[in-house]
């Protein structure tokens, strides 16, 4: 049976929204021409819509499922993902990086580094990147039709390949404008589609206080309990947090991960792209109000027998109980028809706006900087907008086939989820050194991302493998029983020290590019500053002060 | 997206923004005197009248930012 059945007023909300994103794609065909348009949205968004596009390109609904699920097990640190582990990343990108990156007119990251570096590591990220996004896309199709096979009885082929070919539909016809037109939508619709989930179920407790009444005190804080791993759920220190999370990981993503990087660069001036992020911040923060609370009110409801609330089985192992599924019941007990076509939809569309943005940064990497870049470095306007095009619908494909082989092989998630940290924590170390130090020379950037990019791949196998001895283990995780996301946030950590070591080393000792071949990509060589006067209240640096005001206020708070 | 490459300009991100959630809206008001196929948690609350209401009103205020701004480009563009 299952958790929930839609009426037809639901399937009314839901089809609607199909006709929406398709009506949307189809409308903006006719704006999309040029290589600008189609990869980077015209370049003339506000900070605004490029800012809520950059916030929606993560906010997929993976994210929301997982972590509402994760905090019925770690408690309030999930919130450390919303706030230490991506606010002060997001400032430093507006303050610090955006200068670097929008006045270089780059059309993404690795474009960035090959103008900084030279053209191998520009491969070398552009084929990493390419080979993460599409695997993070298949994944997304994957657990999106497993999701909706558990709780509404659907069809896996029928599910994955709608959604394909949706996405496939509207990417193909607007480019990135249809991306951000979506994922703004997207952004809206989880807001009214399932914050009232967390408004009903704090009504059900008797009021916000009830909600964090009784919980163990190893779930209750976001600080508090991270003097010793032992104390907290997560079974990490604050270092771990402060380090792994806060720095290198959260740095690593929001920083160089092109698939939201990419948002900014479609922003109509450098004021807009600083702002970007900036804007973003503030949504972001607010996320845990959705997530979080709704986990703690799973969690409540769960631990009182006379509720009537229990997890599902995990479909893959039927002795474990699926996390994943507080939010869809959580719908299924509050929303009455026609809320559960909307909740229903607000799923939906995360799924596919996460997809979404996948695709449209696999289809720019793809088509500047390994198609023109290696392939066909005399490519025309239009014939760049025509590989965008196809790549596009390739993409798509390979996203679907990846899906079925993750269908097959469950245990390809393990691999998967963790190559961000092989691939981004080490790559923010040479963009830090590359943007703020001239002197980090190519070779040292190559030879120092491939031996971070080996270190964080070796301990993750070594655990994997069970080849860490003990005391390496708490050598490398200071902990003597690391979780599993204690394991993650400490190899991206030492992927990231050894990418900045090896760089920092090797760069000392090899010949760096003069200042005239550095201008306007280095600090120092690279004019940040407004075209116009800002008044004190349009600064970037002005709204980045009260985020992290608000950042400190909510750590304060929830200490 | 506001100005959207160098082509006439599209109808701003807020229009459609605030189309779905008008229409989703009234769907949702609508979805309350519907009849019931089942118990919900609260149902005695009515969620999907007071929140259809609360989204039909949010939704009309973004389809007047975003027709306004239409007619702003457009003013704009009869000036050029």
């Amino acid at each position: 049976m299952n958790v929930i059945s839609l009426a037809p007023i639901d399937w009314v909300i839901i089809l609607l929204y199909f006709v929406l994103i398709i009506g949307i794609g189809l409308y903006l065909r006719r704006f999309t021409k040029t290589g600008e348009d189609f990869f980077l949205a015209g370049r003339r968004n506000s900070s605004w819509v490029a800012g809520l596009a950059f916030l929606s390109a993560n906010l997929g609904a993976l994210e929301i499922l997982g972590w509402t699920g994760g905090t019925m097990k770690y408690g309030m640190a999930v919130a450390h993902f919303y706030w230490i582990g991506a606010i002060p990343a997001m400032l430093f990108l507006g303050l610090y990086m955006m200068p670097f990156y929008y006045s270089s007119r780059i059309h993404s990251v690795p474009g960035y580094l090959k103008l900084r570096f030279d053209e191998r590591i520009r491969l070398l990220n552009a084929v990493s990147f390419a080979v993460m996004t599409l695997l993070m896309s298949g994944i997304n199709l994957y657990l999106m039709a497993l999701v909706f096979r558990t709780i509404l009885g659907w069809d896996w082929n029928l599910s994955m390949w709608v959604s394909a070919a949706a996405i496939g539909c509207y990417i193909t016809l607007g480019g990135l404008m249809s991306a951000i037109f979506t994922e703004i939508v997207q952004f809206f619709l989880i807001w009214i589609g399932l914050f009232l989930v967390s408004v009903l179920g704090v009504m059900e407790l008797g009021g916000f206080d009830q909600v964090f009444a009784n919980l163990p005190e190893t779930m209750s804080h976001v600080w508090a309990n991270t003097g010793a791993a032992a104390d907290n759920e997560m079974k990490v220190t604050w270092l771990g947090i402060a380090m792994g999370l806060g720095f290198v990981l959260s740095f690593g993503y929001w920083t160089t991960d092109f698939l939201v990087v990419q948002r900014a660069f479609s922003s109509k001036d450098l004021r807009s792209a600083r702002m970007t992020p900036i804007t973003a911040s503030f949504f972001k923060m607010a996320l845990p109000f959705i997530v979080v609370v709704a986990g703690l009110v799973a969690y409540r409801l769960s631990s009182d027998p006379s509720k009537g609330f229990a997890l599902l089985p995990h479909p893959n192992n039927p002795n474990e109980l699926w996390n994943d599924t507080a939010l869809p019941l959580l719908i299924a007990r509050y929303y009455p028809p026609g809320l559960v076509g909307l909740g229903i939809t607000a799923l939906l569309a995360g799924f596919m706006a996460g997809q979404a943005g996948n695709v449209s940064a696999f289809n720019t990497v793809w088509t500047y900087d390994i198609y023109r870049a290696v392939i066909k470095p005399d490519a025309t306007d239009a014939q760049l907008v025509w590989m965008g095009r196809v790549t596009t619908i390739v993409g798509i494909l390979l996203s679907v086939v990846t899906a079925y082989v993750a269908m097959q092989f469950n245990t390809i998630m393990d691999y998967i989820q963790a190559i961000f940290s092989w691939v981004n924590a080490p790559l923010f170390a040479t963009m830090m050194l590359g943007m703020f130090w001239k002197r980090t020379t190519s070779a040292g950037a190559f030879w120092g991302l491939i031996a971070g990019m080996i270190t964080s791949f070796a301990i993750f196998m070594g655990f994997k493998l069970g080849l860490v001895p003990h005391w390496l283990s708490q050598v490398l995780t200071f902990s003597d029983a690391p979780s599993d996301m204690s394991r993650n946030l400490w190899q991206a950590t030492w992927g990231w020290v050894v990418c900045f070591v090896f760089t920092l080393g090797i760069s000392l000792v090899t010949k760096p590019k003069t200042d005239e071949e550095l201008q306007g990509l280095v600090k120092g060589l690279t004019d940040t500053t407004e075209k116009q006067a800002l008044a004190w209240y349009s600064r970037p640096a002005t709204w980045a002060a009260l985020a992290f005001a608000m950042l400190v206020a909510l750590n304060i708070y929830f200490w | 997206m506001d100005k959207p490459g160098n082509n006439p300009e599209p109808l701003p991100i807020w229009f459609f923004v605030g189309l779905i959630l008008s229409v989703y809206g009234v769907l949702l008001v609508i979805a309350d005197f519907l009849p019931q196929a089942r118990n919900t948690v609260l149902a005695e609350t009515h969620p999907a009248l007071w929140w259809g209401i609360i989204t039909t009103v949010g939704g009309a205020l973004f389809l007047v930012i975003g027709l306004r701004g239409r007619g702003q480009s457009a003013k704009e563009q009869d000036k050029a």
